[in-house]
């Protein structure tokens, strides 16, 4: 088969441009690969980005602190809490806020559940990229159910903004948690169907595995994080390493697999799901009483100074660096994404491979444009 | 410095009076074939037919009259089973996604396909500038037609064929390797860089999985010892193949379900119109009237796939107490639905691997096969 | 060998994902609501298109006009302008531009008179810009007629209280002007 493939680099004649997006079914938003090919074979690929564009690092810096929250769930759409979180947290060391212990028991928990409802549009969509519209479906069931949670809690369904600095914004609604657990153990059963519909089907494996491998050497000189840095075999989780909020005291653990191929990111994030899933059920169980808010100045001009807050997303690392000159607005918000550092990694991936696994190697590094574009 | 008008001259007939002229004259005709329908059909039971049977049965016997009459039937149903074939299709797809299907038109969707066969002749006709117009606009009917042409030998029973050809195989297997001609032509002359690519996918795939599925075919004229397909039908009165001869016949069944997969663009094989690779393939561009006889030729390509299947193997119209078409009919929609339902199930391959497929497995899987067949032949009747 | 076996274990394999499939086909119930017609079920926390109360006991809206709502926005949706003064006060005009709304909740947050709702009303689409600009009288849970109520109520209690003001004052001056004689005639 290597024998075949074309000599990379050397352009012919029969080279053919095509654009692939930004409007095309498996670019999954604005995205714009401009493609060069020869035949199956993609010599080369160039990501367009910036068709969402819309300033937000420099919207968030024109408001006060805490209005720039809602801005953060226009990154990743995927999972706004956890971008939420991000913030917050930067906020939070930035101004000193110190919050409560429910608060943050209650913010993991939505922070996983946000973790498997994003989790499920990838596998969703990774199976709609491979062909298999049916368990792209399923997955959005369950997704459905799930999101009928948070909007119980948040009154919301994509863009929540419901985790703020100081804590969250309300306390679980009665009868929450058994909401959440009866859902769980319908999900987890449901997980164990869709791996057999798609993990195990031997299609789905040969299109996947020892596709668009990624060396674990790879994906730390690029900046690579979440299920694709240990999808790599790069045992690093911002949960377990540099733990936030309630996750010290959770017990859970960190899915790593050595392969580096589209299979092996694909089983990191299914993984995931059944910890998220574990996570939350501690959550549940060992939530504190008290407070959901901490006690908020009602001015809030922080000192000059900067702030940086790690969090692992559902994509990887999401951060954010605060700047600060003693106003009551930001001098600089930065946001470092996760997918704009795996979608930089797409050319070296795509470089000789088919059509085919170009659209399986790009849904399995789960780029989220809102996130890329900002 | 003066700049150019922005504003191009407005067009002197806009594109919305010509659309009403258009629907305004096809709902004209429909009115109209609506009431001389209804004419015939209530001045039938009044005519003298004592004395038209005789005239009746004097045309019939006439050679051209009769194969019109044929022709014209043959076409009618493939138009009308197609819209019950895609309504099908997307109920079955509906309820094993947990989803609904359409609901909105007729009970529980049933008249939804005629809703959108009527938008898609409603809808402007568009060829693009730079495409190969000529092949662009044979192209549909060039992979409708072949797929129209195999219905004539398909028996539905022992007399409702309209062809009883006695190499009624053969016929097949050449008429429907022309379907890839059209898929090329529209591949090509749609200058479309998707459209070239899923052409020439379709191409590849179409012409590798017809040997397999040809020589699984041949697995089962081997059995019977005639290309004719009522004959092949009658000879499994005491039996169906699959049963009789499963040893050989099952694993020729396989072999001519996943080529027939293949040939049909469904699932695991639908590579040529791939969505989310190649948008959707051979036939990105087209659109409109040109559009529905690319689905038109798929479906009734279905059912003429599934028909095959089960004349081949299924003992085709046999059955107790149900006429024979029925038979037919159930076992065809049976087959249909199992390829609906391989098809939501199964992700799709690579062309590659798609290829490899073919050529590694399935082609000396068939010959296999096919000598297996020889050998029982053999054995099992002296 | 191992070929044909993981060959036989993948064939297997896509049974299986057949088998749940069929009984989505068959079994399951299923999740399409047939949305005009059927209406989903949405929590009371919905974030939807907003609403002024209306306090029937005070016969007026509770809004007082203090702008920390609009303050609060990120997006600059509210605008209002106010009426009266004091302890009686409220808004003549208070108009929110949901185009611009991100629905974020901090406004709802922001009032310390409870006086801004969220319903769970959450069909915004039209074929009119215009509609996406809620007046007062489309916001007040009652409509024009309790922010009319709320105007008489206002200048009702503005009214009496300049009333009460004058007769104070005038008190006041008639105390002075009492003293005074009192005093003119002490002297
Ligand atoms: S919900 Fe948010 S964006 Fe909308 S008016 Fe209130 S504060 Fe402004
Ligand atoms: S709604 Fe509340 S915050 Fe806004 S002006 Fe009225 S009283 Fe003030």
């Amino acid at each position: 088969m290597t024998a075949m493939q074309p000599a990379v680099g050397a352009s012919t004649s029969s080279d053919m441009t095509i654009n692939l997006g930004p409007q095309h079914p498996s670019t999954h938003g604005v995205l714009r690969l401009m493609v060069a090919l020869d035949g199956e074979y993609v010599k080369s690929c160039r990501p367009v980005i910036g068709y969402l564009h819309r300033g937000l690092e420099r919207m968030m810096a024109a408001r006060p602190y805490r209005q720039s929250v809602p801005f953060t769930d226009r990154l990743d759409y995927c999972a706004s809490l956890n971008s939420n979180l991000a913030i917050s947290q930067a906020i939070e060391r930035i101004g000193g806020m110190a919050v409560p212990e429910r608060a943050q028991y209650l913010r993991v928990m939505l922070c996983e559940m946000n973790r498997i409802a994003s989790h499920l549009i990838f596998f969703g969509t990774y199976a709609a990229d491979i062909g298999a519209t049916t368990a792209f479906l399923y997955a959005f069931r369950e997704r459905e159910r799930l999101l009928d949670l948070l909007e119980a809690y948040t009154g919301a369904r994509l863009t929540y903004n419901w985790i703020r600095p100081g804590g969250v914004a309300s306390d679980m609604p009665e009868g929450y948690a058994q909401a959440v657990c009866a859902f769980l153990d319908g999900f987890l059963k449901e997980l164990d169907a869709y791996d057999t519909l798609l993990t195990k089907n031997p299609i789905f494996r040969v299109r996947t595995e020892g596709v668009g491998i990624i060396s674990p050497e790879k994906a730390i000189a690029h900046g690579a994080s979440g299920p694709v840095l240990r999808g790599s075999g790069v045992n690093i989780d911002l949960r377990r390493t540099e733990p936030y909020d309630a996750y010290p005291r959770m017990q859970f653990d960190v899915p790593v697999r050595t392969e580096g191929d589209c299979l092996a990111r694909y089983l990191v994030r299914v993984e995931e799901m059944r910890q998220s899933a574990r996570i939350i059920r501690q959550c549940l169980r060992e939530m504190p009483e008290g407070e959901h808010w901490g006690k908020q100045p009602k001015v809030f001009r922080p000192a000059a100074g900067e702030a940086y807050s790690r969090t692992e997303s559902p994509r990887g690392e999401l951060s954010i660096y605060l700047v600060s000159d003693g106003t009551a607005n930001p001098v600089r918000v930065r946001v470092r994404g996760p997918s704009f550092v795996h979608l930089s990694m797409l050319h070296e991936l795509v470089r000789g491979v088919k059509v085919a696994d170009m659209i399986a190697i790009l849904g399995s590094l789960d780029t989220v444009l809102g996130e890329v574009d900002r | 410095m003066s700049l150019p008008p922005l504003r191009r001259p407005a067009p002197t007939r806009t594109g919305f009076e010509c659309d009403r002229a258009f629907v305004a004259g096809q709902f004209a005709a429909g009115v109209a074939v609506l009431v001389a329908a209804i004419a015939v059909a209530s001045a039938l039971p009044r005519l003298p037919w004592r004395l038209v049977d005789p005239a009746l049965i004097l045309i019939g016997s006439h050679p051209v009259i009769n194969a019109l009459v044929k022709a014209l039937t043959v076409t009618v149903f493939v138009t009308i089973h197609v819209i019950f074939l895609i309504w099908l299709e997307r109920k079955f797809a509906g309820w094993m996604q947990a989803r609904l299907g359409p609901m909105h038109v007729g009970w529980k969707g049933a008249l939804q396909t005629i809703a959108d066969a009527v938008k898609l002749l409603m809808k402007e006709d568009i060829i693009p500038t730079r495409a190969d117009r000529v092949l662009f606009v044979v192209a549909p009917f060039l992979t409708f037609m072949p797929t129209l042409l195999t219905f004539m030998v398909l028996p539905f029973s022992e007399t409702w064929v309209a062809y009883d050809f006695p190499l009624g195989i053969l016929f097949v297997l050449a008429v429907t390797t022309n379907i890839s001609l059209g898929t090329l032509a529209a591949g090509w002359g749609a200058n479309n860089k998707y459209s070239l690519l899923g052409g020439a996918r379709a191409c590849a795939q179409v012409l590798s999985y017809e040997i397999p599925m040809a020589v699984a075919m041949l697995a089962v004229v081997t059995l019977e010892g005639t290309m004719s397909l009522t004959e092949i039908v009658k000879n499994q009165q005491h039996g169906w193949n699959i049963i009789a001869h499963a040893p050989v016949m099952i694993p020729a069944f396989l072999i001519f379900m996943v080529c027939g997969l293949a040939e049909l663009n469904r699932t695991p094989f639908d590579l040529p119109e791939a969505e989310s690779e190649l948008v959707s393939g051979f036939h990105t561009e087209y659109s409109g009237m040109r559009f529905a006889f690319f689905y038109l030729g798929e479906f009734a390509a279905n059912f003429f796939t599934a028909g095959l299947a089960v004349t081949l193997f299924f003992g085709g119209w046999m059955g107790p107490w149900l006429p024979a078409p029925i038979w037919f009919g159930i076992k065809t929609i049976a087959v249909v639905a199992l390829f609906m339902w391989i098809k939501w199930t199964v992700p799709r391959l690579r062309v590659d691997q798609m290829m490899g497929f073919c050529w590694k497995l399935l082609v000396p899987a068939s010959v296999v096969v096919f000598c297996a067949t020889a050998l029982w032949v053999m054995v099992a009747q002296p | 060998m191992s070929g044909i076996t993981s060959f036989i274990r993948g064939f297997i394999s896509i049974l299986q994902g057949m088998w749940i499939t069929l009984q989505n086909l068959v079994g399951r119930r299923k999740i399409t609501l047939l949305y005009p017609y059927q209406r989903p079920d949405i929590s009371p926390r919905w974030r939807g298109i907003f609403y002024l109360p209306y306090n029937d006991e005070a016969g007026r809206i509770n809004c007082v006009g203090c702008t920390l709502c609009a303050q609060a926005c990120p997006t600059g949706v509210i605008t209002m302008t106010k009426m009266g003064a004091g302890k009686h006060a409220s808004v003549n005009a208070f108009t929110m531009d949901l185009g611009r709304c991100m629905f974020c909740n901090l406004c709802i947050e922001a009032c310390p008179f409870d006086a801004i709702h969220m319903s769970t009303r959450f069909e915004l689409a039209s074929l009119d810009r215009g509609v996406s600009l809620l007046t007062i009288d489309k916001l007040a849970r009652g409509g024009a007629d309790a922010v009319e109520r709320t105007k008489r109520t206002i200048e009702a209690a503005l009214e009496q209280e300049a009333a009460a003001k004058a007769a104070a004052a005038a008190a006041k001056a008639q105390a002075a002007a009492s003293a005074q004689p009192t005093e003119g005639s002490g002297a």
